[in-house]
């Protein structure tokens, strides 16, 4: 049996005291988040290591779903009741909307997701088509990204695309391949979770190249300072993908304090950890920086109230040093 | 036009254009003529396709630096008869161009009109919502929306259940007892602020007080605060219950809102422990008379 809490200590390394007063006073954007796998504690620690904004790819959520609407009811979840828990904590939320790759594959549901992606894609705040791409490789993958890809044409939108954790390297290839045969600029494609096996092709295509700080699977932020010493800041951008595994929504932030210890300029780090990707979604027509600029309107610019989560007066920030609960 | 439609056709238009004359500032021309262009072809024809895009699409043609601005009007009726009115405080251009859209639906049909309006609700985002809701009191078929506005009081976003409990006079006047009471509740239970439920007065009624009793206990003793709105509705029905934790309260010297919310509960109050205190208790009978 796995259980975490039986592995050796010193198996996880030395514990590393964190170190976010090094990013006091950035401005951070986390272009590809899970936020419904997440809690209302790593909301208020995302708010106060500066990140303002997020995108909330719509993707597999762990399990299988086996009905059209338990799709409808996750994506109105995405635009609806997580938008506004987000603007609770100040944070805007944007997101993507699409059929994930693994999903891909149960064709009698896929075909149904397809018809009611136009109805979610026009909505206010959705600044792309995602995650969309390659999980296993199937030809059932292949015809919905190539649908999707369509949809996102027509539609004008960015593309937000997942690649393949298994036979990484030719997944990527084919999932830029297949854009370009669809017509798409690569300037409107954000290819997600890169390693230095993809980084060069990715940019050397003119498509963007986004990493996932995500620990064990995905990549270290340590490896990620050296990518951005060797390729420079443009068309790169971090996110976190944390969701409901073993991941950290810190990843962005914590990145950005690596790179300024790593002597890396504040505007490369400003660049990669947050105008690159408003740039990128920006296309969208839906998202800008003047936008986050503004105050986070809480409510989305209307009074703030009482609510299902900050109820009956419960002060908004639970008192962490305290074992006392009131 | 059916001769019944053209007698209420006048009114519709004094509307129609006292709205148009509050958003168009915040649209540009080519965007508003493309607008009221869909809006007569929805007028005349709703395709649900055409609906949707125009609902979804109203945020992007409002101008980026006015989409915060606060737009107020009070009393715009909807278009067909005995409809309530519809009053606007403090909302974003988008929200009643949205409201405005669905004003120019047709009646239609019942069943046809129905789910034309609902099918917006089942993929509607925060602000879609909101305005979804906002727009109950000019709806046709206005018994046909009871269940809608029940289901938008459980929502869990503010904005949704402050858009049917804030200056919406849809739930006062078509939600049975059981429906308002959980209203009124979920309002006191999210502070929300109670002053803008319309006809929380005309509505109130004993097994409410009851429950805001119930409640008021509750919040005692977990040592949180109570509003002092709660008391207002449970003066017309107090007793002993409702007494003597008001009693209590006062005898704890709580803040001046509340000991003159009690003050004025006690007086419209026909129980007779509570009239004989607030007689022997200058205090509280000099709050009755300062204002607030």
């Amino acid at each position: 049996m796995c259980n975490y809490s039986d592995r050796d200590q010193a198996s996880m390394g030395q514990r590393v005291a964190l170190e976010l007063d090094l990013v006091q006073g950035f401005r951070f954007f986390d272009p590809h988040i899970h936020m419904v796998s997440r809690t209302t504690d790593d909301y208020q620690a995302m708010a106060d290591a500066g990140v303002v904004a997020v995108i909330e790819p719509a993707f597999w959520v762990g399990q299988p779903r086996t009905g059209i609407d338990t799709f409808r009811d996750y994506y109105s979840s995405l635009i609806g009741w997580e938008r506004f828990r987000a603007s609770q904590f100040g944070i805007r939320h944007f997101c993507t909307i699409g059929l994930n790759s693994r999903e891909a594959n149960n064709e009698a549901l896929a075909a149904q997701v397809i018809e009611v992606l136009p109805f979610f894609i026009h909505k206010e705040g959705v600044v792309g088509i995602g995650e969309i791409g390659f999980d296993d490789q199937t030809p059932a993958e292949e015809k919905y990204y190539r649908l999707q890809l369509e949809l996102a044409r027509e539609a004008g939108l960015p593309v937000q695309v997942h690649t393949p954790h298994r036979d990484k390297t030719k997944g990527t290839s084919r999932s830029m391949d297949i854009a370009l045969e669809h017509g798409l600029d690569p300037g409107m494609v954000i290819i997600d979770h890169n390693t230095e096996e993809t980084v060069k092709e990715v940019l050397d295509r003119g498509f963007w190249a986004a990493f996932t700080i995500y620990p064990f699977t995905k990549m270290g932020n340590e490896r990620m300072v050296e990518i951005v010493k060797e390729y420079g800041p443009d068309r790169i951008m971090v996110n976190s993908a944390a969701d409901w595994g073993i991941s950290d929504p810190l990843a962005v932030p914590k990145t950005a304090a690596l790179m300024v210890k790593s002597g890396i300029s504040r505007e490369t780090i400003e660049a990669v950890c947050y105008k690159n990707a408003i740039a990128a979604f920006g296309r969208s027509g839906q998202l800008d920086e003047a936008m986050l600029q503004e105050q986070a309107p809480i409510d989305q610019g209307q009074k703030f109230e009482g609510n299902s989560i900050l109820r009956g007066g419960q002060q908004p920030r639970r008192n962490v040093g305290s074992i006392v609960i009131s | 036009m059916s001769p019944i439609e053209d007698q209420f056709s006048a009114t519709h238009i004094a509307h129609d254009e006292l709205i148009a004359s509050h958003v168009k500032p915040y649209i540009g021309d080519a965007d508003w003529q493309v607008l009221t262009g869909n809006l007569g072809r929805i007028a005349e024809d709703p395709q649900p396709a055409l609906l949707a895009r125009v609902f979804t699409g109203i945020s992007r043609i409002v101008k980026p630096a006015d989409k915060g601005r606060w737009i107020s009007l009070d009393g715009a009726a909807g278009p067909g008869r005995n409809q309530l009115p519809l009053l606007v405080k403090d909302w974003i251009p988008a929200r009643l161009l949205r409201v405005w859209t669905l004003m120019h639906i047709p009646p239609l049909e019942q069943a046809a009109y129905v789910q034309l309006i609902e099918r917006l609700f089942l993929y509607g985002e925060m602000e879609e919502l909101v305005a979804l809701y906002s727009a109950l009191p000019v709806f046709h078929y206005p018994e046909a929306w009871r269940h809608r506005c029940t289901e938008g009081i459980r929502s869990n976003i503010g904005p949704v259940r402050e858009a049917i409990m804030a200056d919406n006079p849809y739930a006062a006047a078509y939600l049975d007892e059981g429906a308002w009471n959980q209203l009124v509740l979920k309002g006191f239970f999210t502070e929300a602020d109670m002053q803008r439920i319309v006809g929380l007065e005309k509505r109130n009624n004993a097994r409410l007080a009851s429950a805001l009793v119930d409640y008021a206990h509750e919040l005692h003793a977990a040592k949180r605060t109570i509003s002092p709105h709660l008391w207002l509705l449970v003066a017309p029905f107090m007793d002993e219950r409702a007494y003597s934790l008001m009693r209590n309260i006062l005898e704890q010297h709580p803040d001046t809102g509340t000991s003159r919310a009690i003050a004025v509960a006690f007086h419209r109050s026909d129980y007779a422990p509570a009239k004989a205190l607030l007689r022997e208790n200058s205090e509280l009978t000099d709050l009755l008379n300062t204002a607030g």
